[in-house]
C-alpha cells in the first residue's frame, strides 16, 4: 500500500530547499549543544544533589552548577525555535501528520516543559531551604526532561516513516498514539542520551573555569569529575553508536559504510574527531572542546542525510517551486547579524573582569 | 482535509489554542510592557536618587524572569505546538508566507532573552548606565518581536492585497497591521502596570508603597485608555462581516464584546477610585481582583478577535476547517471523503450512511464543534427535523454567516443530516393546531428519518 502523505501546501517555498536545509541543520547544532547541557546537566546535577548530602564537593558542584541552568533552558528553547521552523518549511506534511497522531504526547511537552523549567528555577533559588528535598526537585526535572527527549526522538523518528502513519490512524484515535519504542527509536533515545551526559560532562569542565578565583579547589576537582563524565559518555558511545547505527535500515547504513563516498567521509571524520577529543580533553579542554563540537555538527548532517534517504522514496524538497523572498531574507541576515553583535556587546560588558567594570562605573 | 483530525474531546481543538493563547498573550505582553516599565523606572530612582525604589526594581525584575522568560516563552512555543495540531494546513501555509518574517521574530526573540539575564544577573555586575541601555535592548527587541508577530496574526483576519498579489510586504503590511500594532502596544502598558500593582502591594515601606502603586496605577490608566483610540481605528480596518457579528449577527460575540469594553471599564475604576486615589489602603488581595479582571479583559478580547475571523482562518484565502476557498469547487465535485486522506470511508456507505456522516463531520466541522463539550453540535441541532438539517446545510453560509459553506456531493450531506439526526432523541412534531385535532407523529416514522 502506497503510504498516505498530505501535499506539501501550494505556496511556493521563499528560499531554495538548499539554503533551508543548511539553515535547519546549523541551527539544530547550536540546539543540540545547548539540549545536550541541560538533559546532561540535569542528570549530573541531580545525581550530586544526592551525594552532596554527604560529600560537600557535591553539594557546592549542585549549588554552583545549578546556577548556570536557567539560561542553559532558555536558550536552548530559543535555538530550538529556528529549526523546528525550517523543519516545518520543508517537512511539514510529514511533521504536522506525526504530530497529529501523537498529539496528547507532543503537546504535553508544553506542560512538561514549563514544569522542567520552573524545577530548574527552583533548585537553583531554594536549593539550600529545600535541603534534602533538593535532589527529588531535581530528580523529577531531570526524568520530565529525558521524557522530553524521548517525545522528541520518537516524533522525529516518527516522521521519517511515512509508510507507518496510515496503519497508526487506522489503529489509534487521531491524537492517541504514544510513539514507538521499538529498538531503533530506544537506540537513538539512548544515543542522544549518552551524548548529553557526556558533553554536559565536557561543559562542567568548562564551566569551573569562572568558579577558580572563589572556589579554586572545587574548581579542580569538579573539573575532573566533569572530563570522567565526558569520557565515560564518549566511551559508552562507541557501544550505543553502533547499536543505533545497526538499527537503521541496510540501504542507508551501507551508504555510511562505502557506497556514498561523502557520507562515509563524514562518519570517519565524526568517529576520528570523538577519540581526539578523548584524548585531547585531559590536556587541553579547548582542542577536545573544538573537535567534540566537530563530531557533533558533523553528526547532525549525518543525521539530516539520513532523514533524506529515508524519505527519499516519498518526497525531494527540491522539486518543491521557489519564490525567493530575497529583500525579507537580507534583513534577516543582517539583523541576525546586528543581533549577534549586541548579544555580544552585551557579554563583554558583562564577562569583562571586575576591575575593568569598576573603573568606567 | 490533507491532515489527520484530532479531536480533544469537550474542548476541541480551537478552545484548546484558546487556554495556552489567551495565557500567553497575558504574560507576553507584559514581557513587552514591562520591558519598558524596568529601565524607565530605573531611571527615575537613579534620578531621584531614589535607593528604596531600585530596590523595588531589582526585586520586580526577578518576579520579571521568573513570569516572562519561563511561561511567556514556553507558552509562546505552547501556541505553535497547539496550531500545528489542530490547525496544521494553515499553519504550514502562514510559514511558507512568513518564514522570514519568523526568522527576524526569532533573532529579536534571542537577544531578547539574552539581554533579559543579562539585566536581571548585571545588578550588581553592571555599572548603572551600561545597565540601563541592557534594560532598554530588552524592550526594543520585545517590541520588535511583538511588531512581528502582530503582522502576522493581522493578516490571518485582513490578508489585504496579498490575497491577489501574493508578497511579503503585500501580506506583514496588511490594513488592520499598524492599528492593532497600536492596540497591543497600549495593552502592553496597561499590562505592566497590573503586574507592577502586584508586585507594588507586597512592598513593607509604607511611604515607598504608596508611591510605587500610585505610580503603577498611572501605568494602568494611560494603557487601558489608549486602547479604545486603537480600538477605534482597528475596527475601520476590518471587513464589513467582522464588525458585524459582534454587532448582534452572533449573540455571544456580541456578549464577549461587551464583557471586553465591561472588564476594561471595571480596571479603570477600580484603578483610578483604588490604587490612584488611595494608595495607602492598596492591598495583594486589590492587585490580585485588577490582574483578574485584566487576565479576563484578555480572554475575551482575543476571544472576539479570534470569532470574528469567521468563517474563515485566514480570511478570504482559507475557511476554519482549512478547506481553502478556491478548493470548494473541486471538492464540491469529487465529495469531501474522496478529498480527504484521513477518513475511514472514502465513499458513503448508502447501508449506514450515519457512520459516513461522523467521517464528513470529522474533516469538515470538527475544527470548530465537539460532539458534547464547547460549541457541541448535538446541542446545536437539537430538535432539528430532517428538513431542517437539510435546509441549514444546503444554505449554510448564508443562513450563519460566520459558518463556511457546507462542501460535499449530496449523498455526504444525507449522511452527515443521517448522523446528526441520530445525536438527539426525534422531536415530536406538532401539526398546526385545528380545532378538535391535534396529531403527534412519531419522527422515526417520518421520511428521511434514521434510527440511531
Amino acid at each position: 500500500m502506497n503510504p498516505v502523505i498530505p501535499a506539501p501546501v501550494p505556496v511556493p517555498l521563499p528560499a531554495p530547499a538548499w539554503l533551508v536545509q543548511v539553515l535547519l541543520v546549523f541551527t539544530f547544532i547550536l540546539h543540540l549543544l545547548l539540549m545536550n547541557m541541560l538533559v546532561g546537566g540535569g542528570v549530573i546535577l541531580a545525581l550530586s544533589s544526592y551525594l552532596g548530602r554527604r560529600d560537600p564537593r557535591h553539594r557546592d558542584l549542585a549549588r554552583r552548577g545549578a546556577r548556570v541552568m536557567p539560561p542553559v533552558v532558555a536558550f536552548t528553547i530559543t535555538l530550538g525555535v529556528a529549526p523546528l521552523l525550517f523543519l516545518q518549511l520543508l517537512y511539514g506534511q510529514f511533521f504536522y501528520t506525526s504530530s497529529v497522531l501523537m498529539a496528547w504526547k507532543w503537546l504535553a511537552v508544553f506542560v512538561f516543559l514549563t514544569a522542567a523549567y520552573y524545577g530548574i528555577y527552583w533548585f537553583n533559588f531554594q536549593q539550600a531551604a529545600l535541603g534534602g528535598r533538593a535532589f527529588w526537585v531535581m530528580l523529577v526535572t531531570a526524568l520530565i526532561l529525558v521524557h522530553i527527549m524521548m517525545t522528541f526522538t520518537q516524533n522525529m523518528s516518527f516522521l521519517e516513516r511515512p509508510q507507518d502513519f496510515y496503519p497508526r490512524f487506522l489503529e489509534t484515535p487521531v491524537g492517541n498514539y504514544l510513539g514507538s519504542f521499538d529498538g531503533g527509536t530506544m537506540a537513538r533515545l539512548a544515543h542522544f542520551l549518552v551524548a548529553a551526559l557526556a558533553v554536559a560532562g565536557l561543559g562542567l569542565a568548562l564551566v569551573t573555569r569562572a568558579w577558580r578565583g572563589e572556589a579554586p579547589e572545587l574548581a579542580i576537582w569538579a573539573h575532573r569529575y566533569g572530563l570522567r563524565w565526558f569520557l565515560a559518555g564518549s566511551g559508552l558511545q562507541f557501544l550505543v553508536g553502533p547499536w543505533f547505527f545497526f538499527s537503521l535500515p541496510a540501504d542507508i547504513r551501507s551508504s555510511f559504510l562505502g557506497v556514498d563516498k561523502l557520507a562515509t567521509g563524514i562518519l570517519a571524520v565524526a568517529v576520528v574527531l570523538a577519540l581526539l577529543a578523548m584524548i585531547a580533553a585531559r590536556r587541553s579542554l579547548a582542542v577536545g572542546t573544538v573537535a567534540i563540537v566537530g563530531t557533533i555538527s558533523l553528526m547532525a548532517v549525518m543525521r539530516h542525510l539520513v532523514r533524506i534517504a529515508r524519505l527519499r522514496p516519498y518526497f525531494d524538497p527540491h522539486t518543491l517551486p521557489v519564490q525567493g523572498q530575497w529583500g525579507v531574507f537580507a534583513i534577516f541576515a543582517v539583523l541576525l547579524l546586528a543581533g549577534l553583535a549586541t548579544v555580544g556587546w552585551m557579554l563583554y560588558k558583562f564577562f569583562r573582569p571586575a576591575s575593568a567594570r569598576a573603573t568606567s562605573a | 482535509m490533507n491532515y489527520p483530525v484530532w479531536e480533544p474531546p469537550l474542548l476541541g481543538g480551537g478552545l484548546v489554542i484558546g487556554i495556552i493563547a489567551i495565557l500567553h498573550v497575558f504574560v507576553s505582553h507584559f514581557a513587552v510592557g514591562g520591558g519598558l516599565f524596568l529601565p524607565i523606572t530605573e531611571r527615575k530612582a537613579y534620578r531621584e536618587n531614589n535607593a528604596a525604589l531600585l530596590e523595588y526594581v531589582k526585586s520586580h525584575s526577578t518576579f520579571f524572569v521568573l513570569v516572562v522568560l519561563v511561561f511567556g516563552a514556553v507558552s509562546g512555543v505552547g501556541i505553535w505546538w497547539s496550531i500545528g495540531l489542530v490547525n496544521p494546513e494553515a499553519t504550514a501555509t502562514l510559514i511558507h508566507v512568513f518564514v522570514w518574517g519568523w526568522a527576524i521574530e526569532w533573532v529579536f526573540f534571542f537577544v531578547e532573552i539574552a539581554a533579559a539575564f543579562i539585566y536581571y544577573y548585571g545588578w550588581d555586575r553592571l555599572d548603572a548606565k551600561t545597565h540601563l541601555v541592557v534594560g532598554w535592548i530588552y524592550f526594543v527587541s520585545a517590541w520588535l518581536s511583538l511588531f512581528v508577530i502582530n503582522g502576522i496574526l493581522a493578516f490571518m483576519l485582513t490578508p489585504g492585497k496579498w490575497i491577489e498579489a501574493p508578497s511579503f510586504a503585500a501580506a506583514f503590511f496588511n490594513p488592520s497591521m499598524f492599528p492593532s500594532c497600536l492596540m497591543r502596544t497600549a495593552v502592553s502598558v496597561a499590562l505592566a502596570g497590573v503586574y507592577a500593582l502586584v508586585t507594588a502591594a507586597t512592598i513593607r515601606d509604607v511611604a515607598l508603597r504608596i508611591d510605587v502603586v500610585r505610580y503603577a496605577a498611572k501605568w494602568v490608566l494611560a494603557g487601558t485608555l489608549a486602547i479604545p483610540v486603537a480600538g477605534v481605528w482597528y475596527i475601520a480596518t476590518l471587513p464589513p462581516m467582522a464588525r458585524e457579528i459582534p454587532m448582534g449577527t452572533a449573540p455571544p460575540v456580541t456578549i464577549f464584546a461587551g464583557l471586553s469594553i465591561f472588564f476594561s471599564l471595571l480596571i479603570v475604576t477600580f484603578t483610578y477610585f483604588g490604587p490612584y486615589q488611595y494608595p495607602r489602603y492598596f492591598n495583594l488581595t486589590f492587585a490580585f481582583l485588577i490582574a483578574v479582571l485584566a487576565l479576563s479583559a484578555t480572554g475575551v478580547t482575543e476571544w472576539v478577535r479570534e470569532a470574528v475571523r469567521k468563517p474563515y482562518i485566514i480570511y478570504d484565502y482559507m475557511y476554519a476547517n482549512t478547506l481553502r476557498v478556491a478548493d470548494v469547487p473541486r471538492v464540491r465535485q469529487q465529495g469531501v471523503l474522496s478529498a480527504a486522506l484521513w477518513v475511514h470511508q472514502h465513499t458513503v456507505d448508502m447501508e449506514k450512511p450515519e457512520l459516513s456522516g461522523r467521517e464528513v463531520f470529522r474533516v469538515q466541522c470538527a475544527s470548530c464543534h465537539t460532539v458534547d463539550g464547547y460549541n457541541s453540535i448535538r446541542f446545536a441541532v437539537k430538535g432539528w427535523s430532517p428538513e431542517m438539517i437539510d435546509y441549514l446545510l444546503l444554505h449554510l453560509n448564508e443562513l450563519k454567516g460566520f459558518m463556511p459553506p457546507f462542501v460535499g456531493t449530496e449523498a455526504e450531506r444525507v449522511a452527515l443530516r443521517a448522523w446528526l439526526l441520530t445525536l438527539n432523541p426525534q422531536p415530536t412534531v406538532r401539526e398546526p393546531a385545528r380545532p378538535g385535532v391535534q396529531a403527534e407523529v412519531p419522527a422515526a416514522d417520518r421520511p428521511g428519518a434514521t434510527k440511531p
